[in-house]
């Protein structure tokens, strides 16, 4: 169809979504971007966030947790390590994980920044959980 | 002759010996399918990444990154080894350690110090037989390594080579070739050699339908270079992962197979010298009735 775009969600474990929509809103580390069918080809670093799929009137959400998106000849990959479904969060097991690593007090470099990196992806789950 | 009937109860356990083994081959033939189509989910993955890598490479950006760089000097080198959690699986835990202590002597001739890390319990109690203490040991991956865990490995890695605490990463793993080969080899996975995937089928056949690369770069080529190139090396980690779990179930197929077959041969080979020891028993038996009657007539 020629106002759609065909829209594909892979992480290492499997494809999650493979669809064709209208538009479609990725969360690059700068913020987020549109993407409408016959983009320009581009691709972008994703931070932690949402993605959003406007097909047939709905919106799909879902969670990524950093990777790419590729836009090439109307097709968007979002290449991602971890790709969840909004309602497939697990609220309560985040927000204790949360809890935990804002409670710990690291020493080391690395743990400091792995400290960081849990709770911003935290937030961002909470974040894409919180919204209906 | 055996007696008869020590000979049908060593048939009887050799027919439930075989019933076990058959069950086992049945059940590593639905785990190699699992498994198999997790590798082939992970494939769409990989090609992926290494489209975005050619596209980069295609952009005319001048490809560098301290994961890409060869040290002059190994001083530590880590030598990571892929075995099974279980055995049973004929030669695939054996060849992988074959492999991996020739390639130890060989480092421990190069670098200062080896770190050697071993996952599955198999190659911790293989290498514990041959007197040697793993650095670091890891049980947690099953036939189903998931991506997460692996992660957290390959960070783990990617900190300690970039910090300089070590300077290379061997991967000692059971390639999957096809369903009928698979071998242990031996990669080194840090320094990153290419930023590829490691197959080179799949760039070869992606590449001349993208040379002219017309691509915008959000944020900036170099920025995504940053990012690719750790990512990479973890997809390749996992891939290794995926190929032992795969590797394993065929191995374990292939000898639960040739076990069950094994078992066959034996009952055939039982029955018939059991039948054998009962005929003879029988036309003993009648001689004897025989005998005895001669002696009561005469």
């Amino acid at each position: 169809m020629a106002n759609e775009i065909q829209c594909v969600v892979v992480t290492p474990e499997n494809t999650t979504v493979d669809q064709s929509v209208e538009s479609v809103v990725v969360p690059l580390v700068d913020g987020e971007a549109g993407i409408y069918a016959n983009h320009a080809s581009m691709i972008g670093r994703l931070g932690c966030g949402e993605v959003r799929l406007n097909f047939g009137g709905k919106t799909e959400r879902l969670f990524v947790d950093g990777g790419f998106v590729q836009v090439d000849d109307n097709v968007l990959s979002v290449i991602t390590g971890r790709a969840l479904q909004a309602a497939q969060i697990d609220v309560g097991q985040v927000e204790s994980a949360l809890k935990d690593a804002e409670a710990s007090s690291p020493e080391s470099k690395e743990e400091k920044l792995a400290r960081a990196r849990t709770i911003m992806q935290s937030k961002a789950m909470l974040k894409v959980a919180a919204k209906k | 002759m055996a007696n008869a009937r020590a000979l049908d109860n060593r048939r009887k356990s050799v027919r439930n010996i075989k019933k076990i083994t058959r069950t086992m081959e049945l059940i590593a033939t639905a785990r190699f399918k699992q498994a198999m189509d997790r590798a082939t989910a992970a494939t769409g993955y990989t090609d992926r990444i290494t489209q975005v890598v050619n596209d980069l490479a295609t952009s005319g950006l001048e490809v560098s990154h301290p994961l890409l760089e060869k040290r002059d000097q190994t001083k530590t080198a880590t030598l990571l080894v892929l075995t099974s959690n279980r055995g049973l699986c004929g030669g695939y835990n054996g060849n992988i350690l074959r492999a991996a202590l020739d390639r130890k002597t060989q480092l421990e001739g190069e670098a200062e110090t080896l770190d050697l890390q071993v996952s599955g319990k198999r190659g911790i109690a293989g290498l514990k037989f041959r007197g040697i203490e793993a650095a670091k040991t890891f049980t947690q991956f099953e036939d189903k390594p998931a991506f997460d865990d692996v992660c957290e490995v390959a960070n783990h890695f990617l900190d300690a080579f970039i910090s300089g605490s070590i300077d290379r990463l061997d991967v000692a793993y059971t390639r999957f070739i096809s369903v009928s080969k698979q071998e242990a080899v031996i990669e080194t996975l840090l320094p990153l050699d290419s930023i590829g995937t490691g197959e080179s089928d799949t760039s070869n056949t992606q590449a001349p339908a993208k040379k002219e690369s017309v691509y915008e770069f959000v944020p900036s080529p170099s920025s995504i270079l940053e990012e690719v190139v750790p990512t990479s090396f973890r997809v390749k980690l996992f891939k290794c992962f995926l190929d032992s779990a795969v590797s394993e179930q065929i191995a374990r197929m292939v000898a639960m197979k040739s076990a069950t077959e094994n078992a066959s041969e034996m009952i055939k080979q039982l029955s018939m010298e059991y039948n054998r020891a009962r005929q003879s028993q029988i036309t003993g038996e009648i001689m004897e009735i025989i005998g005895g009657v001669e002696a009561l007539e005469g």
